[in-house]
């Protein structure tokens, strides 16, 4: 069973429960553990960053260093956490003044960043640690009935130079791993293209016209549903759906997945037991 | 041998253009011609319609100068990303195509077309004056050419990088927010912003700084990271963009606009709890009247399907979070002093 230090992104233990829900549930039959850590704060959600940078990380230099202590990769499964504890861990390490400065505050409770946890997405987790062979020899319920439009999101994908995993203009990771799933997956324009998430509050109309326009291109192309490995892609494809279709006199409706749980899917639990029903479209 | 073979071996391929036509005054609606060339190895995409303008059809528009990536006259989209002609191998280019041997050419995105692979760049400029770009001296007019006007290298490095801009807009057409609004400022707008305000030079710093938190300015950008990843100089254009909101924050403080006060909620959360107090920030951002008339029947949905945020009380503090609250404001003692020695020098 190979373990992980689990960050728990604050979005996951407030309006996407599912996710981590339907993690917990087959992460042992793919021979993972995602080890909860408790102690991590919020990353600063994309924002932290040019309010305080030093704070920034500060806080994340921290979450890296509980990883560390466990010595553990830091796993998490939302892609803005991810690009943010990525860019600040790339700060640290390229800056000896500030991980020093840093060090100098973390060590009030015994922590110290030393650099030497990578900051994972769970999808690059399943890709290269489990494996697509062994992830086929589990799937106990193939996706192969749904035509499925990957929606990637962009802190995942970009900046490159923080990222790195994926080519930005030609994501596969996603693609593969449904494809490991049994699904076949549609190649679309926005499937490496923004949700919105980040201005719904500051500048909304634009949002709701940025997600309604991959919502069209998803159901002009006949999907069936749309599979995502970020929870804030997800609250705005998912929660806004019919608010941003309306705005653009659009019609019709199409589901979106977290990813986790379209691998709790093919590995044969059910809808209600990977909290597909709390979803706001769900059919 | 066949002939395709021996031109392979050869270096040359026969490559099939795909490029956008549009002539408002004849068409009704845009369409695409095919042209299919033998190339070399080693070609640019602005050389090869170059020579497709001036041996097979003299009716295709494009614009181009200097031919070495420098002018950035001759940005485009090409297989669907946005970037100069002329520093774009037709090689690199096949090895990306969609369709084997055919490479899409297409005008600039989010900008007024004029003709095929033409668009108007007076949008973009309108936004430059808009916003002051430029240097507005503080140095007194009769001292001009009498004195010089000293920069140091440190307060140069603060815009070396802004100043490699060329203005091909290549971050103007993939720009998500400009695609959803017009209006949106735009990156290279908010790069050549940054590179102002930070001149030691330069007087207008505060009434710029007003213009760009208005409406359509720079906190409606969504942090997609497009702009970045399709500037041809490579210039972290997001580092300017936050460079902005760092300097709104620090001059105008955290309630003025919903971009700040939104932003500011990150902070005081993470300091109280380590957790963001999702419940709250709508009302935080833009106060209960906003929040009552956009969010309700949202709201209402997400009761029903048990999906709704905890309230205050029931966001459960990080573990250690008291430590942690300590370092916090350790951290915070350490900005001040950051603050006072930079005011000092």
């Amino acid at each position: 069973m190979k373990r992980y230090a689990y960050y728990q992104s604050c979005i996951n233990e407030s309006m996407t429960r599912e996710v981590d829900r339907s993690i917990e549930l087959w992460q042992h039959d793919l021979g993972i553990e995602m080890v909860k850590l408790h102690e991590s704060t919020c990353c600063g959600g994309s924002n932290l960053d040019y309010v305080s940078p030093k704070h920034f990380a500060l806080v994340n230099a921290r979450n890296i260093a509980y990883a560390e202590k466990m010595g553990l990769d830091l796993v998490v499964s939302c892609n803005t956490c991810l690009m943010t504890i990525r860019s600040a861990k790339k700060k640290l390490d390229e800056s000896p003044e500030l991980k020093e400065e840093v060090n100098g505050i973390l060590k009030k409770e015994g922590l110290v960043y030393r650099g030497t946890s990578e900051v994972r997405h769970l999808l690059w987790v399943l890709l290269d640690d489990v494996g697509l062979d062994a992830i086929r020899q589990k799937v106990k319920a193939p996706l192969g009935n749904m035509r499925i439009a990957p929606f990637y999101g962009c802190h995942i994908l970009r900046p490159s130079s923080v990222l790195g995993r994926d080519n930005p203009l030609e994501p596969t990771s996603l693609d593969l791993l449904l494809g490991a799933l049994g699904g076949s997956t549609i190649h679309y324009d926005h499937k490496n293209r923004c949700c919105g998430f980040h201005t719904l509050l500051v500048a909304e109309d634009e949002s709701l016209n940025v997600a309604s326009e991959a919502l069209q291109e998803a159901m002009d192309e006949k999907a069936d549903c749309i599979v995502t490995p970020c929870p804030l892609c997800h609250t705005v494809l998912d929660g806004y759906q019919s608010k941003a279709l309306k705005k653009n006199g659009l019609r019709g409706s199409i589901p979106v997945f977290h990813l986790s749980e379209v691998v709790g899917l093919a590995l044969g639990y059910s809808e209600r037991q990977l909290g597909i029903k709390r979803h706001i479209v769900t059919g | 041998m066949t002939d395709s073979t021996m031109q392979q071996n050869e270096g040359k391929r026969e490559v099939t253009f795909r490029v956008h036509r549009f002539n408002p005054q004849v068409d009704t609606k845009p369409y695409y011609d095919d042209y299919t060339i033998k190339l070399e190895k080693g070609i640019t995409v602005l050389r090869a319609l170059n020579y497709i303008k001036e041996h097979v059809d003299p009716s295709l528009t494009l614009r181009a100068f200097c031919q070495a990536g420098i002018c950035g006259s001759c940005a485009m989209r090409i297989n669907n990303m946005s970037k100069l002609a002329c520093t774009t191998q037709v090689w690199d280019e096949l090895d990306k195509a969609k369709e084997p041997g055919v490479i899409k050419v297409d005008p600039l995105r989010n900008l007024p077309l004029i003709k095929d692979l033409v668009v108007e760049m007076d949008p973009l400029v309108g936004k430059m004056q808009h916003y002051s770009n430029w240097v507005e001296s503080t140095m007194p007019e009769e001292e001009w050419g009498k004195k010089e006007f000293l920069v140091s290298g440190e307060e140069f490095l603060k815009y070396d990088k802004a100043t490699d801009c060329i203005l091909c807009a290549s971050c103007v057409s993939e720009c998500t927010i400009l695609r959803a609004n017009r209006e949106y400022v735009s990156p290279a707008v908010l790069l050549k912003s940054y590179r102002m305000n930070v001149d030691t030079r330069d007087a207008s710093h505060d009434q710029r700084l007003a213009d760009l938190v208005k409406d359509h300015g720079v906190w409606d950008c969504t942090h997609c990271y497009r702009c970045q990843e399709s500037c041809v100089k490579h210039i972290p254009i997001m580092d300017a963009i936050h460079g902005i909101r760092e300097d709104a924050i620090e001059r105008r403080g955290v309630k003025d606009t919903s971009g700040a006060r939104h932003a500011e909620a990150f902070m005081d959360d993470i300091s109280k709890k380590g957790k963001l107090v999702e419940a709250t920030l709508p009302i935080r951002t833009n106060g209960v009247g906003w929040t009552l008339k956009n969010l309700l029947p949202m709201a209402v949905k997400m009761v029903i399907k048990r999906r709704t945020p905890p309230p205050p009380p029931l966001v459960k503090a990080s573990k250690g979070i008291e430590t942690f609250r300590e370092e916090f404001r350790e951290m915070s003692g350490h900005v001040a002093k950051d603050h006072e020695k930079q005011s000092g020098e």
